[in-house]
């Protein structure tokens, strides 16, 4: 309420009951002034009539008197009649103007003022003129020496029988009026009324604007100025950048359905900032996944190429290494022919040759391996593959404290494909198992048939004893590039590269693991129908 | 008629090739390149050819191919590295009477050459 006023430039509320207050003070002023102007005319109504009635009354007990001429009695009557609160002064003169009687004597024989309403009531010039008023005035009210309302009356005296046929002869026959009651009456006591009367009515007023005033005032600060302070007030938290104000909605009308309008409006805004804040944060987050997964690729690209690299160089050194091995070879049972069969020389020899032999088969493997480009298809036996695979990697310093278990049922499961592909499937199981155990442990290796779907599979396990995988990498493991191991040691392909093969080959890979106890891995190859009969039988 | 050729662009097979056939009684000559041996082999006749796969300026096949031409009656023996077995197996199509896988041991080359010279059942 307060801030209605303090600025009421700024608010409509002040601003209509401003207004409002100022019509109801014009109305009430004019229903006011209206009030009393009608009370004062009837109040003189009043007088009047009861100034008439005291002129009539004056004349009649006058009256004797005169018809007998007796002017003391006269003058004594008047003089009785006259109160100092009420009647001023009563007097009776003649047509021409000369004062006869009055009732405080001193004007007696004196001409009454030709300017006042005594002559001029009736005549328009007195004296000169002998028109008359048509429509004659008998009172006039005026200000006495006190200050106090008066009214002073005047009353014809007509000729009558009786004053022209009195023993007196003072009148003749023609005369119309004989002369005139004047009587001037005091007013005080109806002023004091009205005064009354007025100052009750203006109190009336006062109360009656001041009440309406208020009344308009707490219901436009309540339905008005209040929702709408409300309503700025929650525009300048907005504004600040709280988008989670919202204004209370209280009524239904048009600041209600503004508030609501509002309210709807900031929520929009709030949506739409969210929406554009969640895309920016989408955006970074898409964007860093994007940029590190390009950095992953680019150092996984990098590896593999130097692994490629790598090993085309490791196929032409192990070319070369056949070479002097074949020296090594010949020369080595050369000399042995020299020695005794059982000589600690041809033993140390037979050592030798062992190792020779021992280092053309890991070159074969590595050969097998490295082979860059994949030959063309041929007929491949798994079991073969395994084997080759197997016994390649028990030569590496990796594999040297791990024990494999080999179970291959008794086929030799042909496929027709690369084996070169199949190697390399294999050997990643390997090398993966061996990385779960940490070099030591047990690897089972197994091939067996299977049919699914009525079709014959060959399945080939590799159990091992490692860390296993959790839950949520189980998704995620044949994804190109995801690896749980350090750069350098892994580059998330082995698997994924796996899957690809295995797909192409019409097959999959099933894995089972069990956090803390270790992991296997099926793949599975489809056999040529012809060929799994042979196997069966 | 004992007589061997081995072309190799190594000297220490060539010399292990010697080492091992000489004294098993062939008469064994070298050469260091696949001209060489096309050369040697207008000069006089052999009746084996131990020929390498792979070498510099003329490859293993292309000499074979020469000598199948040239003396259709000379047999000879592919000597491989393992990297290239699918290329011996094509040499075999080719006209190569067998082939032996680098590193050889002195017995494997023995049994190789004789079973060219007598038969696959001789000892
Ligand atoms: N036998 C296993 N035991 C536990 N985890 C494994 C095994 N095999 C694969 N994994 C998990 O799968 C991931 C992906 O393997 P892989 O595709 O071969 O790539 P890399 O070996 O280069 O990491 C590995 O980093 C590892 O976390
Ligand atoms: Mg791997």
């Amino acid at each position: 309420m307060k801030n209605i006023f303090s600025h009421p430039e700024k608010s409509i509320a002040a601003k209509l009951i401003i207004a409002i207050g100022l019509l109801m003070i014009v109305v009430s002023f004019i229903f006011w002034y209206a009030t009393l102007k009608k009370q004062e005319e009837d109040i003189m109504s009043i007088a009047l009539k009861y100034g008439d009635s005291f002129v009539q009354f004056t004349k009649r007990s006058t009256r004797h008197s005169m018809l007998i001429y007796e002017r003391d009695e006269t003058q004594r009557v008047l003089e009785n009649l006259s109160t100092p609160e009420g009647v001023h002064r009563v007097r009776i003169y003649d047509h021409s103007g000369t004062v006869l009687f009055c009732s405080r004597g001193s004007t007696v024989g004196k001409p009454v003022d030709s300017a006042s309403i005594a002559c001029q009531g009736c005549h328009r010039n007195p004296g000169t003129s002998p028109v008359l008023l048509r429509e004659p005035k008998t009172w006039n009210v005026y200000k006495d020496e006190k200050g106090n309302t008066a009214i002073k009356l005047i009353g014809t005296i007509p000729n009558e029988p009786d004053c022209y046929t009195a023993s007196c002869h003072v009148h003749r026959q023609e005369e119309q009026t004989l002369g005139f009651i004047e009587a001037d009456l005091s007013l005080a006591l109806l002023d004091e009324a009205l005064f009354k009367q007025g100052l009750a009515l203006t109190a009336y007023v006062i109360i009656f604007v001041l009440a309406v005033s208020l009344f308009l005032g707490i219901i436009l600060y309540k339905i008005v100025s209040r929702p709408v302070y409300e309503l700025t007030d929650a525009m300048d938290h907005v504004a600040n950048g709280d988008l989670g104000y919202s204004v209370p909605i209280k009524s239904s009308d048009e600041i209600g359905m503004l508030a609501k309008a509002f309210n709807a409006m900031i929520k929009d805004i709030k949506a739409a900032r969210d929406q554009r804040e969640q895309w920016t944060q989408t955006l970074e987050v898409e964007i860093s996944k994007k940029t590190d997964e390009i950095r992953k690729t680019h150092a996984n690209l990098v590896q593999t190429e130097k692994l490629a690299s790598l090993g085309r160089m490791a196929a032409g050194v192990a070319h070369e290494i056949n070479n002097p091995l074949t020296g090594v070879v010949t020369f080595a049972h050369l000399l042995k022919k020299r020695f005794p069969a059982e000589s600690d020389e041809s033993q140390d020899l037979d050592i030798i040759i062992e190792q020779s032999e021992r280092c053309s088969k890991i070159i074969k493997n590595l050969l097998t391996f490295a082979r860059a480009t994949p030959t063309e298809k041929g007929k491949v036996s798994i079991n073969d593959v395994l084997r080759r695979t197997i016994f390649m990697v028990q030569n590496q310093e990796k594999f040297h404290h791990i024990k494999f278990n080999v179970t291959l049922e008794d086929s030799q499961f042909v496929i027709v494909g690369d084996s070169s592909q199949f190697q390399q499937i294999f050997l990643n199981m390997f090398i993966n198992a061996a990385d779960a155990m940490g070099g030591r442990g047990n690897i089972t290796v197994g091939t067996r048939t299977i049919v699914e779907e009525k079709k014959p599979y060959v399945e080939i396990e590799f159990t091992d004893e490692g860390t296993g995988i959790k839950k949520e990498d189980m998704l995620k493991l044949f994804e190109p590039f995801f690896t749980t191991k350090p750069v350098g040691k892994g580059t998330g392909l082995g698997l994924s590269v796996s899957h690809g093969i295995v797909k192409h080959f019409g097959g999959n890979i099933k894995v089972k693991s069990e956090i803390g106890k270790g992991t296997s891995f099926f793949v599975r190859l489809p056999l040529p129908s012809s060929d799994a009969k042979k196997s069966h039988e | 008629m004992n007589k061997i050729l081995v072309i190799d662009d190594e000297a220490i097979v060539r010399t292990s090739c010697q080492r091992t056939l000489v004294p098993e009684g062939y008469d064994v000559r070298l050469a260091t390149s696949g001209q060489e041996g096309l050369d040697l082999m207008a000069k006089e006749s052999f009746s084996l050819v131990l020929l390498d796969l792979k070498m510099p300026d003329m490859d293993g096949i292309e000499v074979l191919n020469r000598i199948k031409t040239g003396w259709p009656g000379t047999k000879v023996v592919m000597v491989t590295g393992y990297s290239t077995v699918d290329t011996a197996v094509q040499a075999l199509r080719l006209g190569a009477y067998n082939f032996i896988e680098k590193p050889f041991t002195p017995d494997t080359l023995i049994a190789a050459v004789r079973e060219v010279f007598y038969g696959k059942n001789q000892d």
